[in-house]
C-alpha cells in the first residue's frame, strides 16, 4: 500500500515543509509492528517525488480481526491494498499536511496551489472505471487507471483485479490529501471495517469545501458509512431494504397467504404445521385462525427463526392470537412431534428441494405423519410466459418449476395408498391459457 | 434331612426366640457350610446401631416400661433399615443371605419376599418348629432371658402363622423339627457354565434342521454312531432359542436338542416360541399361530407314525425340556463371567439371575406397545448395556450379525430365506449357512421389512439435543447440541441425499510439533518421530496430491444403487463437506465413463461387489476452487506483485548511497521474489479444463465393497489397488509412495520430499503401515501430512519464511486438530462398517452427521 506525491514546477521544495519531512532522511515509524515509511526519490528545485508506504506485519494484521476460521482470513489483499487501514496507518505521518499546520514560517504555502500528481495503489475496487472518473473529475483531476498484465497458465480471469491510480490536478496539498483520505476508503472493496460515528465528523472535516457540492456526494456518503445505522444519522431518506421483487409478486405472496389461511380456516383445525416457515409470515397469519390451539413453525435456519420470533412477539398480545411454536426441524428427518396433526402446509417449499428427494419426503408426511390435510403450493411454470421470463425460474434456488399437468400427475403419484382425496386450485390472477401464477393442491385424508 | 441352598437369594429363618436359629447357623459356619458374612442377624444389627442387644422392661413401673419399649422399637426400626439395605445390596449382587430373626409377623416376611422379587432372586424359608417346653428351658439358660411371658406369646403367634407360610410364595419352605441331622447342599448357579473348550452359539433355527446340520458340520462337529454331534476339541453348541415353529422340521430339531442337552453336549435357551409350545404341550389353552401351528401338524403326523403312546411320551419329555430351559446362560472364562446368551435380550441387572420377570424379558425383549398392524414395537434394550460382558442374542432377524454396544444379534432369519449364523466363542468368528429357501411363507418377512425400512429417514429426535456415537475404535464420541444443528442444516440444504452420504473423510493433522530446523515449518522427521515413538516401525509415505478431496461411491449398475441407496444412479462423487462435487451433467458423464471402464475390466465381477467406495483427491485444483483461486490467490498475488514492484522501482530510483534505502531495496527485492513464488505455487495445481479427460482422480483408500471393508489391510494393499484403478481407467492416476523402514529409507523419504516439494508439489502424507494403528491400546493418528516449504506459502502467506514470521508461526498448536482427526477417523470407519453391514441408514447417518458436526467446530484452517 503506497501513495506517491509528485509535483513539478516552481517552489516544489516547499512541499517538504508542508509534509514536515526532511528530504535527506527516510522516515520510519513502527505502528504495532507495521512500519510506516516515507522517502523522497526526487527532490530538485522543480521536481519533487515522495512516497509513503506501509510494510505491514502480516501476522499482526490477521490477529486483529474475527472470522479467523476461514482460510480467506489468512490469505487476503488487506496486506497490500490501499484502504481505510492504509489511511489510518499514515494519518499521523501526514498529520501536519492534513491539518495545514506547518511551522509558522511556511504557513503561506498551505493555500498554495501546486500541479500535483498523486499515485496510489494497489486499488481493489468493484467500482467501474467510469464511476471512478466521475468521482475524481468533478474535483479537478485527470484520472489514469492502469492494471498489471496477467499471464496465468490457465484461463481464470479476463483482467487483473487490481489497479493503480494516478490523479493529476492543481491543488493545495491539504485538499489533495483530504480528498484522498475520504475517497480511498470509498473506492476500496473492504466490507468488514468497523465504522463508528467519528467517521461522520471526519467526512465533514475533510470534505469541507468540496464534498457537499460533489455530484456523487450521496454515493460517497453511502460508501464511506457502510453501516446503515451511522448513515441514517446524516440522511433522512428512508433506508428500508430496497424492494427487489416487482410489486406484482409481493401481491401474489399476500394472495397466497390469504388463500391458505382461508382454506385452513374452513377445515377448523386444532393443530397446524407450517413446514419451511422461514420468517414466519404465514405462521403469524395462521395464529389468528379461529379455534386453532397449536401452530408448529418448522424451520432449520436459525436466523430466519429469530426473525419469525420477533414477528410473533409483535402480535402476541392481540386478541385471539395463538403464538406459533418454532420447531427446529428438517424435511429429511423423521420427527415424531409432527405425527397426526390436523393440517400441514408446504407453502412454496417443494420447488427448493431436488426433485428426486421429494417422493420420500412426501411419503413420510402422507403415510407416517398422516395429517388430516396437506396443502402444497408451488409456482405454475406455464405462467412464467405471462411474466416474460423465458426459461428462467422465479428464484435462483428453485430446483424446478412445474406445469399444471406435471404438478397434477406428481401429486396423484404421491397418493399411492389412495388414503387422500386431492383437490387442485390456483392462486393469483388467472390467465386465459396459462392458468394461475401459483398452483395449489389440498390432500384431504379420507375418513376411515 | 437335606436342605438345598440356592446359589443366591434370601433364606429366611422363621421361629420364636430360642428355637435354635442362631445355633444352627453357627454350626453351619463352624462346619464351613456357609460363610459368616452370609448371615445377617437382627440382634447383631441392634448392637451395631445402638450397642444394645436386648432390653428388659419386665417389672418396671409403667412410665419407665413405656419409655424403654419406645426406645427398643426405635432401635429395632433403625436396625432393620440397615439390615434391609444390606440384604438389598447382597441380592443385587446375586449373593446368598441367611436372615436370622424371628419373622413371626407376616409383614416382616412380606418385606423380604418383595426384596427377593424386586431383585429377581429366590427366597426360601427355614422354619424351626421347636416345642414350647424346649423354648422355655433354653430361655432360662441364656444370658438375657426373654422371659416366660414373651416366649409363650411368641409361640402362640408361631403356631398360628406356621399354617400360612406355604402359601406366602417362597420358592421352598423347609420345616425343621430336629436340627441334629441336617444336611445342607449348596447349589451352583445352574445357568452359569464354564466355556471350557469353547462354545458355538447358534441363532434362531425355526425348524431348519438341514441348515443346522450343515452349520454344525461347518463348525467341525462330527456325527457319532449314536447319531450325536460331537466336536473333536470338546466344544459345545448353544441354541439361542426358537429352534422350532415357522420352519419345516420343528419336531426333529427339538428332539435333536433334547438328546444333546440330556447328554450334556449342548445347551438350549428358553424363547418366545419355545415357551408357547411348552405350554401347549402342557395342555394349556394357547392359540397356535406365527408358525406354531406347523408344530401341531408335525405332532399329528408323528402320532400317526409312532402311535399315541410313544407320541405321548415324546410330548411329555419335550414339555419338561422346554418348560425348564433357562432364560439365559452366563458363560465364564477362568471363573469370570464374560459372555451372556439370551434369546431376545437381557438387562444388565438380570444377568445370572432367574425369575418370572427375567424369563419374560429374555423371551420377548423390551417392548413398547404395539404398532398399527398389532405387532410389538421393539425397544432397543442394548443401549442400556453398560457391563463389559458380551451379550449374544437372536429373536429379531437382521440381514447380518449386528454388533451394537457389546451385544451381537445372530438371528439372520434362516427360516425367512436368510442365513443361520453361529458365533464362535472365544474366537469371535461368525460362521453361517445360507437358507435353502424361504420356509416361512409369511407376508411380513422381517428380512424384507428390514431392507425396506433400512432407508427410512433418520429420526431427528435422536440427534437434535446432542448425542453420542459408540465407535469400535475410539469408544464413545460425543457430539454437542450446538454443532449438530448447523450440521443438520447443511444436510437439509446442501449435501447429497442422506442415503448416499455414507462417509465423510476425516480431517488430517500436520506434524504434531513444528520442524526443529530453522528454516522449515514442517518436516517429515517430526512425523516419523511421532510414529516411531509410538512403536510403529514400518510406515508409508504417499505423495499428497493438491486438488480437492472427494469421496466416490461407484455402483455396479442402477439396480445395485437402488438396492443400497434407494436411488437409481451409477453413483455419486462428493466433497468432504458432503456436497455434490460436479454439476449433475458432468457427474453423469464421469459416472458413465468410469462405470464402463470398470466393467471392461470386470472389476465388480472380480470382487463380487455391488459397489466400491473410494477416498480420493480430484485434480486440478481449479476444478472446484476456481472462484477461490481467482478471488483470493490470484488476486493477492496481483496485489503483492504490483505493490512490491512499484516500491522496488521507486526505492531504486531514489538517490543512492542512503544505507537505509539500500536495506529497504534488499527487503523489497526479497519480498517481490516471495510474491512471485506465491504466484508460481498456486498455478502448479491448476490446468486448463477442456473436458472430462482433463480431470484426474487419485484414489488412495479403497474403503469398502458391498461385502467387506478394508480397514484391516495395510496401506501397501490400498496403493496396489490404486495402481490397479489407474490401469483400468483413464481418469484415475497413480500415487507415488515409499515404504519407511529404518534410517536409510527415512533419509530417502526426506530427500524425496525435498525434491518434489521444491518443484512446488504439496507434500507427502506419512501413515503407519496399517490402516488402524494403536500403541498400548491408544489409537494413533491415521495419517500425518508434511507439506512442502513452497506450498506453505499459499497457506501461511508469502512471507511466512521470514525469520520473524516463522518464529511466531512455530507456536501453532495441533492438539485440537489431532483430537478431531482421531474422532472423525473412528466415526468414518464405524459408519462404513455399519453401511456395509447393511444397518439402517439412521445408524450410518449418526456417524456422518457427527463428522459434519465436528467440522462446524472451528479450528485454525491453516493446520
Amino acid at each position: 500500500m503506497q501513495l506517491t506525491i509528485k509535483a513539478t514546477g516552481e517552489n516544489v521544495k516547499a512541499i517538504s515543509y508542508l509534509l514536515s519531512k526532511n528530504p535527506d532522511n527516510v522516515y520510519e515509524r513502527n505502528h504495532k509492528g507495521h512500519l510506516v515509511r516515507l522517502f523522497y526519490s526526487k527532490f530538485t528545485e522543480t521536481e519533487l517525488e515522495v512516497t509513503i508506504f506501509v510494510t505491514p506485519d502480516p501476522i499482526e494484521l490477521i490477529k486483529s480481526s474475527s472470522n479467523s476460521y476461514d482460510i480467506t482470513h489468512y490469505i487476503n489483499d488487506r496486506e497490500f491494498a490501499v484502504s481505510s487501514i492504509f489511511c489510518s496507518f499514515i494519518r499521523s505521518a501526514l498529520g501536519t499536511a492534513l491539518n495545514g499546520q506547518p511551522k509558522e514560517e511556511y504557513i503561506d504555502w498551505v493555500n498554495h496551489l501546486f500541479p500535483f500528481e498523486f499515485e496510489f495503489g494497489p486499488v481493489v475496487s468493484t467500482i467501474s472505471d467510469e464511476v471512478l472518473n466521475e468521482l475524481f473529475e468533478p474535483i479537478g483531476y485527470q484520472v489514469t487507471i492502469t492494471r498489471p498484465e496477467i499471464d496465468y497458465s490457465f484461463q481464470m480471469k479476463e483482467k487483473s483485479s487490481v489497479s493503480y491510480i494516478s490523479l493529476k490536478g492543481t491543488k493545495t496539498l491539504q485538499d489533495g490529501l483530504r480528498q484522498l483520505f475520504i475517497l480511498i476508503p470509498v473506492i476500496d472493496n473492504y466490507k468488514h471495517y468497523f465504522i463508528d460515528e467519528k467517521e461522520i465528523e471526519k467526512l465533514e472535516r475533510y470534505g469541507e469545501g468540496w464534498l457537499e457540492a460533489h455530484p456523487m456526494r450521496d454515493m460517497i456518503y453511502r460508501q464511506a458509512l457502510r453501516f446503515k445505522e451511522v448513515y441514517s444519522q446524516v440522511e433522512n431518506t428512508n433506508l428500508e431494504e430496497k424492494i427487489e421483487e416487482p410489486s406484482e409478486k409481493i401481491r401474489l405472496n399476500d394472495l397466497r397467504y390469504e388463500r391458505i389461511v382461508e382454506t385452513v380456516s374452513l377445515m377448523k383445525p386444532k393443530s397446524i404445521v407450517d413446514f419451511g416457515s422461514g420468517e414466519g409470515k404465514l405462521s403469524v397469519r395462521l395464529g389468528f385462525v379461529t379455534g386453532v390451539k397449536e401452530i408448529l413453525a418448522v424451520e432449520p435456519s436459525e436466523s430466519a427463526t429469530l426473525k419469525a420470533l420477533r414477528r410473533f412477539e409483535k402480535v402476541t398480545n392481540k386478541e385471539g392470537f395463538v403464538v406459533p411454536e418454532t420447531l427446529w426441524g428438517s424435511l429429511f428427518y423423521y420427527d415424531e412431534r409432527l405425527k397426526g396433526k390436523d393440517v400441514m402446509i408446504l407453502c412454496e417449499v417443494i420447488e427448493h428441494i431436488d426433485e428426486y428427494r421429494l417422493p420420500k419426503v412426501l411419503d413420510t408426511i402422507l403415510h407416517d405423519y398422516q395429517p388430516g390435510a396437506l396443502i402444497i403450493t408451488t409456482p405454475n411454470r406455464e405462467y412464467n410466459m405471462v411474466y416474460d421470463m423465458d426459461d428462467h425460474f422465479r428464484h435462483n434456488d428453485h430446483r424446478f418449476e412445474w406445469t399444471r399437468a406435471e404438478f397434477y400427475q406428481w401429486c396423484n403419484e404421491r397418493n399411492l395408498r389412495e388414503s387422500y382425496d386431492l383437490h387442485f386450485d390456483g392462486i393469483g390472477e388467472e390467465h386465459e391459457t396459462q392458468g394461475f401464477p401459483t398452483q395449489m393442491c389440498v390432500f384431504k385424508r379420507k375418513v376411515n | 434331612m437335606q436342605i438345598r441352598i440356592p446359589y443366591a437369594g434370601i433364606i429366611l429363618l422363621v421361629g420364636p426366640s430360642n428355637s435354635g436359629k442362631s445355633t444352627m447357623l453357627k454350626n453351619m459356619i463352624d462346619k464351613k457350610e456357609i460363610q459368616e458374612s452370609e448371615v445377617i442377624s437382627s440382634d447383631e444389627f441392634r448392637v451395631l446401631v445402638s450397642d444394645i442387644e436386648f432390653m428388659d422392661w419386665d417389672g418396671r413401673p409403667k412410665d419407665e416400661a413405656d419409655t424403654l419399649m419406645d426406645e427398643y422399637h426405635e432401635i429395632s426400626k433403625e436396625a432393620f433399615a440397615m439390615m434391609d439395605s444390606v440384604i438389598n445390596a447382597r441380592c443385587r449382587l446375586n449373593k446368598c443371605t441367611f436372615v436370622d430373626a424371628t419373622h413371626l409377623h407376616p409383614d416382616d416376611r412380606k418385606r423380604y419376599l418383595s426384596i427377593a422379587r424386586e431383585n429377581n432372586v429366590p427366597i426360601l424359608s427355614l422354619v424351626l418348629d421347636t416345642p414350647e417346653e424346649e423354648l422355655l428351658t433354653r430361655d432360662e439358660q441364656r444370658d438375657n432371658p426373654r422371659g416366660k411371658k414373651r416366649i409363650k406369646q411368641q409361640y402362640q403367634t408361631f403356631k398360628r402363622e406356621k399354617r400360612y407360610l406355604k402359601k406366602e410364595g417362597y420358592d421352598s419352605v423347609y420345616t425343621i423339627k430336629e436340627t441334629q441331622d441336617l444336611e445342607f447342599v449348596r447349589q451352583a448357579n445352574p445357568i452359569e457354565k464354564d466355556v471350557q473348550h469353547g462354545i458355538d452359539i447358534i441363532g434362531d433355527i425355526h425348524g431348519c434342521y438341514e441348515e443346522m446340520i450343515l452349520l454344525l458340520e461347518k463348525l467341525g462337529y462330527q456325527k457319532n454312531h449314536e447319531g450325536l454331534y460331537l466336536h473333536p476339541d470338546g466344544r459345545k453348541f448353544v441354541s439361542i432359542g426358537d429352534v422350532m415353529s415357522r420352519g419345516p422340521q420343528s419336531l426333529k430339531t427339538m428332539l435333536f436338542y433334547y438328546e444333546h442337552v440330556q447328554q450334556n453336549l449342548a445347551y438350549m435357551i428358553d424363547s418366545n416360541h419355545g415357551w408357547k409350545i411348552a405350554r401347549w404341550l402342557d395342555g394349556r389353552d394357547v392359540t397356535l399361530h406365527h408358525g406354531d401351528e406347523k408344530v401341531e401338524e408335525e405332532f399329528k403326523e408323528y402320532e400317526l407314525q409312532v402311535g399315541s403312546e410313544k407320541a405321548q411320551e415324546t410330548r411329555r419329555a419335550l414339555r419338561d425340556f422346554l418348560l425348564h430351559a433357562p432364560a439365559h446362560y452366563v458363560f465364564t472364562k477362568n471363573g469370570v463371567q464374560t459372555l451372556v446368551c439370551a434369546h431376545a435380550g437381557i438387562k444388565d441387572e438380570y444377568i445370572g439371575k432367574q425369575s418370572q420377570a427375567i424369563r419374560d424379558f429374555c423371551r420377548y425383549g423390551d417392548t413398547d406397545g404395539f404398532d398399527e398392524k398389532g405387532k410389538p414395537v421393539r425397544k432397543d434394550w442394548s443401549i442400556s448395556h453398560n457391563k463389559s460382558s458380551l451379550i449374544v442374542w437372536g429373536h429379531d432377524p437382521k440381514p447380518r450379525p449386528l454388533l451394537i454396544n457389546n451385544t451381537i444379534n445372530i438371528d439372520q432369519g434362516v427360516v425367512f430365506g436368510g442365513a443361520l449364523t453361529a458365533y464362535r466363542y472365544p474366537e469371535g468368528e461368525f460362521i453361517s449357512v445360507q437358507a435353502k429357501q424361504d420356509y416361512s411363507g409369511a407376508d411380513d418377512n422381517p428380512l424384507v421389512e428390514w431392507k425396506m425400512n433400512r432407508l427410512n429417514m433418520p429420526n431427528i429426535g435422536k440427534f437434535i439435543n446432542g448425542y453420542s456415537v459408540l465407535t469400535e475404535d475410539l469408544g464413545e464420541v460425543k457430539i454437542h447440541q450446538d454443532t449438530v444443528k448447523p450440521a443438520i442444516d447443511t444436510v437439509s440444504h446442501f449435501t447429497i441425499p442422506i442415503e448416499q452420504l455414507i462417509y465423510i473423510p476425516p480431517t488430517m493433522s500436520p506434524t504434531p510439533t513444528p520442524s526443529s530446523l530453522d528454516d522449515y515449518l514442517e518436516h517429515p522427521k517430526e512425523a516419523m518421530d511421532y510414529y516411531r515413538k509410538n512403536g510403529v516401525q514400518t510406515m508409508i509415505a504417499e505423495k499428497k496430491h493438491m486438488g480437492s478431496r472427494a469421496v466416490l461411491l461407484l455402483f455396479k449398475d442402477q439396480e445395485a444403487s437402488k438396492k443400497h441407496t434407494g436411488i437409481e444412479s451409477l453413483g455419486v462423487i462428493y466433497t468432504r463437506t458432503g456436497r455434490r462435487f460436479f454439476e449433475p451433467n458432468t457427474e453423469k458423464k464421469l459416472m458413465l465413463k468410469i462405470n464402463q471402464e470398470l466393467h471392461d475390466h470386470a472389476y465388480f465381477k472380480q470382487y463380487e461387489t455391488d459397489y466400491v467406495l473410494l477416498d480420493a483427491e480430484i485434480m486440478p485444483w481449479n476444478l472446484k476452487a476456481k472462484e477461490l483461486i481467482s478471488s483470493q490467490y490470484a488476486h493477492v498475488s496481483e496485489n503483492a506483485i504490483l505493490d512490491r514492484t512499484k516500491l522496488k522501482e521507486k526505492i531504486k530510483s531514489a538517490n543512492g548511497g542512503n544505507e537505509e534505502l539500500k536495506a529497504w531495496l534488499e527487503e523489497y527485492n526479497q519480498k517481490l521474489k516471495n510474491a512471485h513464488t506465491f504466484k508460481e505455487v498456486f498455478q502448479k495445481y491448476c490446468w486448463e479444463i477442456e473436458d472430462v479427460n482433463s480431470i484426474q482422480i487419485a484414489p488412495f483408500h479403497v474403503l469398502a465393497h458391498s461385502n467387506q471393508t478394508f480397514f484391516d489391510q495395510p496401506h501397501t494393499w490400498h496403493m496396489e489397488m490404486n495402481r490397479q484403478f489407474a490401469s483400468q481407467s483413464s481418469l484415475f492416476v497413480e500415487t507415488e509412495f515409499k515404504i519407511i523402514k529404518g534410517e536409510t529409507s527415512e533419509n530417502e523419504v526426506i530427500k524425496w520430499w525435498q525434491d518434489i516439494t521444491s518443484e512446488g508439489h504439496e507434500g507427502i502424507v506419512i501413515k503407519p503401515e496399517f490402516y488402524i494403528a494403536r500403541n498400548r491400546g491408544k489409537l494413533l493418528q491415521p495419517a500425518i501430512k508434511v507439506r512442502g516449504r513452497k506450498y506453505l506459502n499459499i497457506i501461511y502467506g508469502m512471507d511466512y519464511l521470514l525469520p520473524k514470521n516463522l518464529e511466531r508461526l512455530k507456536n501453532r498448536n495441533t492438539g485440537k486438530k489431532q483430537k478431531l482427526a482421531l474422532k472423525e477417523f473412528a466415526l468414518g470407519v464405524e459408519g462404513i462398517n455399519r453401511y456395509v453391514n447393511e444397518e439402517s441408514i439412521e445408524r450410518v447417518h449418526e456417524c456422518v452427521l457427527a463428522t459434519l458436526a465436528m467440522e462446524s467446530d472451528p479450528v485454525d484452517p491453516r493446520l
